[in-house]
Order: structure tokens, then C-alpha cells, then sequence
């Protein structure tokens, strides 16, 4: 059963906590109110230890609320029934792009979740050759997955996700341990999903450059959410950032210091080219 | 010379099929008191040449040298090394054993044999550094952290030993932007005041950059580029050429220079972006 909304995941009043040594428990999210619509892309922001991964793997299924509800196109992930259709509707992306590849050719890590849904293999043959001629994979599909690179093993991961033709991925700080090239391949990659397929997505990163690429930034500070809004009003709010220990975009925050030494620079300014075109128009006019 | 190599080479499982060359005739040396950075796309060899600094792996041929003494030469001087040189691996997980934050820390001050309250001292101080609250954290399981967490747990617990040599894999992977700032702050600190040599490998050179004395670039197990920060930095094209970048902030610069404004692009701190482009009025001709 599949709700009417446009909503793709929602958490509503959500309750989390890790059991601690003893009678202690650690409150890890509290009172967490989001819904994520069809097709959107949402970067999750917040320091370490605000909450960001708990709250993905209570959006996948991994973990569920001890308090409120998290649905998964209207499904609630307390139902051990329809966990399958929740993991497959909503995939999920980790850091380290060494621990989530099982199988020893890029095919078969492609086609491991696919195993499990009882498609036929002409199915599986022609969903694994989809994905990876969208992700440009098709070259390595028989390479065992630990001589690629850490940004091909990401795409890799990702196709693994693609396959089971989701409507969400999560995604976990997925360029963390890449370099710049592996970086925005994977970037460049997620973005043109998502506004080609239509694929939420839902982005941990602690790169405020990636994350102005957004449609909405959320904001997690020690369990709780603290503030919402697109990349323009809330990444260029940089007292509010630099009080929850967080960092502005360099373009944003280079901009404020030109401002205080009376550069008069548009209020939103969000990427480098911004910026520079300002600059460059303020100079001109000199 | 203080610490470097001579023709090192690494082959992973040499004599299979999947025998891997990882590093090749690679030769270089650093002073005492240096900072180095080790660059490199990913699987160029960086996390294969600071594990032979400190002898965990053995070289296929070439060797290591510390003092002028070849790294593993015998147990004895092998252990005494490791007494003095700290290594953060790239994945904090693989170098926990322990069932507690503190037993994690205070694993290395009391190898050295100091008595608990000593012990107890540099476990409170090494965390304090990374900047977590000891009575927060010192009874908390190291794997049941964030990912954040984690790291700063294994930086703290090489702190701890008061090494002389710091060798940190990809240290800020997973940092927010307050423990990536506190971080480099403590290691400016080390090594300005204290004198510690301190390598790097990262491909996030926001603050590393404007830090480096020294830069050494690895690309499929070659150092293709070594020497002086400036020297390596000003090479921006033959960096994007192996998928590296500069900082954003550097980027900024360069993308006005192109513009055709005079400014310098040797610049990797927003402090010194904001002093150059504050300048650039006086450098017109009146
Ligand atoms: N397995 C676990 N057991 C107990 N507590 C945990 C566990 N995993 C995380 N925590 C705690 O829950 C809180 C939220 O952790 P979470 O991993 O969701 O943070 P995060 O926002 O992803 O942080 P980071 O940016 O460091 O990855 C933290 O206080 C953390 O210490
Ligand atoms: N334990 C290992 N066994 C086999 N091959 C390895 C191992 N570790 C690294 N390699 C290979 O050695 C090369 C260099 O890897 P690494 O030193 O990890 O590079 P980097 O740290 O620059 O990403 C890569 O081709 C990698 O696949
Ligand atoms: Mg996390
Ligand atoms: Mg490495």
C-alpha cells in the first residue's frame, strides 16, 4: 500500500536511543519531524555526533524508533513484514566504500540485492546492464571490486542500490574517504539522478561546498533538529552555523569578511562563482 | 636526514596473480621539525608508505630509514621506534582492541610503564586535545561511537603516547568543521612549540596547505612531485591532471586571476584571500 503523498520517507516525533553499559541510554535523536517529497534532494547537516547517521538507518530500516514513527512511502519500518519493500524503496550508502562490496566481480556485487527479490535472471541480467551503462560501469562489470578505485567503488555501491529501482538513497558521507576526481564523479553522478529519474536523496556530508547543491538543507545539532531551509538561507547563515560548530561554503564565508571590509556583495551569495562574478562586476565599476 | 626512504618498493602478495606493485623506487628524506603532506589520487600508495615509516609492513626492496638506522633492521630498535613515532590509520577501527574509550588511550602511557594516576592524566589531557569531554566519553565502548567520534578517539590515543613523530592517514575524513580546525590548530602547536615532525596524508588541503614546509605527490606508486609547499602548490595544472585539487579558498583566487584581476593565487587561508583582494586596489596602476 502506497500513500497518496508525494512523501517518500517521513519521521514523525522520532525517538532514538543506544543502549548504553548498564541502566544508561544515550539519547541519540529526539523529537525528529521530516519528510522528505518525491524527487527531492536533501543534504543533512550537523556536527559529529549530532545524530545524522541514526537517523539514516532509521530511514532504512536498520535501526527502529523507540518513540513516533518513520514511514517509507507510507509504510511504517516497525513492521517486520514489510521490511523488504522498505530496504528496497530506500537505499543506503556508507563511508567506507571498502566494507559494502561483497562479491568478487563488479556484476555480481551489482545483482546481490537483486538475489534476493526473485526476479527472473534475464531481469537481473538487464537491470545490472541498465545501471551500469547509466553510471558508466560497463567497462569494469568483470573486475573483482577491490582493484577500483574508492570513487568506481562507490558508483559501484550505488548502482547495487540503483538496481532494486528505489525511490531514495541515503547516502552517509559517500565522498568522505574519496579523492577530489572519485569526489566528483560521485557527485556528479547522485545530482544527475536525482534530477533526471527523479530519485530522493537524502546527503550526510560535512562539506558545506557539496552540500549548497541541495533543494533543502536540515539542520541536526546533539539529537534534535535545529533549523531547515534551501542552501541560500541557511548556509549563508553563518552566526548560526559557527555557533553549532559549523562552517559556511568558502565562497560564503570569504564574502562576509569582504563585506565587513566594505565590499558591498549581494546577500546570497552560495558558490565560487557567485563570488567571483561579483567581484569582478564591483572591480569593473571602479 | 631524519626520516625518509631509499629505492622503496612494496609488491602486495608478490608472486600471484594479484600481485600489486604499491610503491616503486621511492626515495625521499625529511628533516626533524618538518611538516609533510603525502598526496596522491586514491590507491596511489600514500597509506602503503606510512605504514613502512613505522615499520608495520616490510619493504619488497629499498628500505626505510629513521635516524639512519633502516627500519626493522631488528625487534629491538623496532620497538623503541614505535615509542617515538605515533601512526592514526586511515580507518580508526583497525587499530581499536580495547572495551573502553580510556582503556583505548591509556593503552600506549601504560605500555611505557607510568603509574595510573599518570596514566589517568594523559588519558584526560589527550582528550581534552581532540576536544571531547573526558567524563563524557572515557566509558563509552570506542565502536560505539560516531564516526567522528571514532577518530578523534584513535588521534587521542597516539597523543597519549607523546610520540615524537606523528603520522596521521587522512586524519580529517569524517571531522566536522570544528575538530578539523581544533586538530590542525593542536598539530600547528606540536609542531611549532614542541618541535614534533609531523606527516600527513589527506585530500583536503583547506588548512593543511597553508601549514605544509613540504609536499611529496604519489601517483601509482611513484613520487611524481617532492619539495617545498610553494613549490608543489603553484603546479596547479599538473595536480587537476592527477585528479587532485587546491583548497576552495585557492580556487577562488585562481578563478580571478582568470578574470583578469591582479591578484596572487598562492593564498590557502580565507584570512590571506580577504589581505589579497583588499590589496589588489593598490596594485592598479593610478
Ligand atoms: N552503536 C552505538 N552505540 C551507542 N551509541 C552510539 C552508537 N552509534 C552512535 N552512538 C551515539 O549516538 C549519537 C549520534 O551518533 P551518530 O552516529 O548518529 O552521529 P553522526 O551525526 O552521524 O556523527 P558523525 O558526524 O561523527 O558521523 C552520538 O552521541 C554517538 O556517540
Ligand atoms: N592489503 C593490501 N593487499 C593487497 N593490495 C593492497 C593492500 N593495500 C593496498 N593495496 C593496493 O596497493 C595500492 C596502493 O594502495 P594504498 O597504499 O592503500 O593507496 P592510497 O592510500 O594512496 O589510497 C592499491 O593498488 C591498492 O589496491
Ligand atoms: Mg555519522
Ligand atoms: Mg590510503
Amino acid at each position: 500500500m502506497v500513500s497518496r503523498s508525494a512523501a517518500i520517507v517521513e519521521a514523525k516525533n522520532v525517538d532514538y536511543y543506544y543502549p548504553g553499559e548498564g541502566e544508561t541510554v544515550w539519547p541519540a535523536l529526539s523529537g525528529i519531524n521530516l519528510t522528505v517529497a518525491q524527487g527531492e534532494y536533501v543534504a543533512l547537516i550537523g556536527p559529529n555526533g549530532s545524530g545524522k547517521t541514526t537517523l539514516l538507518k532509521l530511514f532504512n530500516a536498520l535501526l527502529t524508533p523507540f518513540g513516533g514513527e518513520i514511514l517509507v512511502q507510507g509504510i511504517s519500518t516497525a513492521n517486520e513484514e514489510t521490511l523488504p519493500a522498505v530496504r528496497q524503496a530506500c537505499g543506503m550508502i556508507f563511508q567506507n566504500p571498502d566494507n559494502q562490496l561483497v562479491a568478487t566481480t563488479v556484476e555480481e556485487d551489482i545483482a546481490f540485492g537483486l538475489e534476493n527479490l526473485a526476479l527472473p535472471p534475464a531481469e537481473i541480467r538487464r537491470r545490472v546492464e541498465d545501471v551500469a551503462c547509466l553510471l558508466g560501469l560497463r567497462k569494469l562489470l568483470r573486475q573483482p571490486p577491490h582493484l577500483l578505485s574508492g570513487g568506481e567503488k562507490q558508483k559501484v555501491a550505488i548502482a547495487g542500490v540503483l538496481a532494486m529501482e528505489p525511490r531514495c538513497i541515503l547516502m552517509d558521507e559517500p565522498t568522505a574517504m574519496l579523492d577530489p576526481a572519485g569526489r566528483q564523479d560521485v557527485i556528479d553522478t547522485v545530482r544527475d539522478l536525482n534530477k533526471r529519474q527523479g530519485i530522493a536523496v537524502v546527503h550526510v556530508t560535512h562539506f558545506p561546498e557539496e552540500a549548497a547543491w541541495a533543494d533543502r538543507i536540515v539542520v541536526l545539532n546533539e539529537g534534535q533538529l535545529i533549523v531547515q531551509g534551501s542552501p541560500e538561507d541557511v548556509l549563508t547563515d553563518l552566526s548560526l552555523l559557527h555557533e553549532l560548530k559549523l562552517q559556511g561554503p568558502a565562497a560564503v564565508e570569504l564574502a562576509a569578511l569582504l563585506r565587513e571590509d566594505g565590499y558591498r556583495l549581494p546577500p546570497q551569495i552560495l558558490h565560487n562563482r557567485e563570488l567571483v562574478d561579483s567581484i569582478c562586476s564591483l572591480e569593473r565599476k571602479n | 636526514m631524519f626520516i625518509g626512504t631509499e629505492k622503496l618498493t612494496h609488491t602486495y602478495m608478490p608472486g600471484t596473480p594479484f600481485a600489486t606493485e604499491a610503491l616503486q623506487d621511492v626515495s625521499f628524506n625529511l628533516q626533524q621539525g618538518e611538516f609533510a603532506l603525502i598526496i596522491g589520487p586514491s590507491g596511489s600508495g600514500k597509506s602503503t608508505l606510512i605504514q613502512h615509516l613505522n615499520g608495520l609492513l616490510r619493504p619488497t626492496s629499498g628500505r626505510v630509514l629513521f635516524e639512519g638506522i633502516a627500519v626493522g633492521s631488528n625487534k629491538h630498535e623496532l620497538l623503541r621506534l614505535r615509542r617515538r613515532i605515533g601512526l592514526v590509520f586511515q580507518i580508526p577501527e583497525e587499530q581499536f582492541f580495547s572495551e573502553s574509550v580510556f582503556d583505548e588511550i591509556a593503552f600506549a602511557p601504560r605500555n611505557l610503564g607510568l603509574d595510573e594516576s599518570e596514566v589517568e592524566k594523559r588519558v584526560n589531557e589527550s582528550l581534552e586535545k581532540v576536544g571531547m569531554q573526558a567524563e563524557k566519553f572515557r566509558n563509552r565502548h570506542p565502536f560505539r561511537l560516531s564516526a567522528g567520534q571514532k577518530r578523534l578517539v584513535a588521534i587521542a590515543a597516539v597523543l597519549s603516547l607523546q610520540p615524537e613523530v606523528l603520522i596521521f592517514d587522512e586524519p580529517t575524513v569524517g571531522l566536522d568543521a570544528i575538530s578539523r580546525k581544533n586538530l590542525y590548530n593542536l598539530l600547528t602547536a606540536l609542531n611549532q612549540k614542541d618541535g614534533l615532525t609531523v606527516i600527513i596524508s589527506t585530500h583536503h588541503l583547506d588548512q593543511a596547505a597553508a601549514l605544509a614546509d613540504s609536499v611529496l605527490v604519489l601517483n601509482q606508486g611513484r613520487l611524481v612531485m617532492a619539495g617545498p609547499a610553494e613549490n608543489i602548490f603553484n603546479k596547479r595544472k599538473q595536480l587537476y591532471e592527477l585528479g587532485l585539487t587546491l583548497p576552495p579558498v585557492t580556487e577562488i583566487m585562481h578563478e580571478l586571476a582568470e578574470k583578469g584581476l591582479p591578484v596572487k593565487t598562492a593564498v590557502y587561508t580565507l584570512q590571506e584571500a580577504r589581505g589579497e583582494i583588499k590589496n589588489m586596489k593598490r596594485r592598479y596602476k593610478p
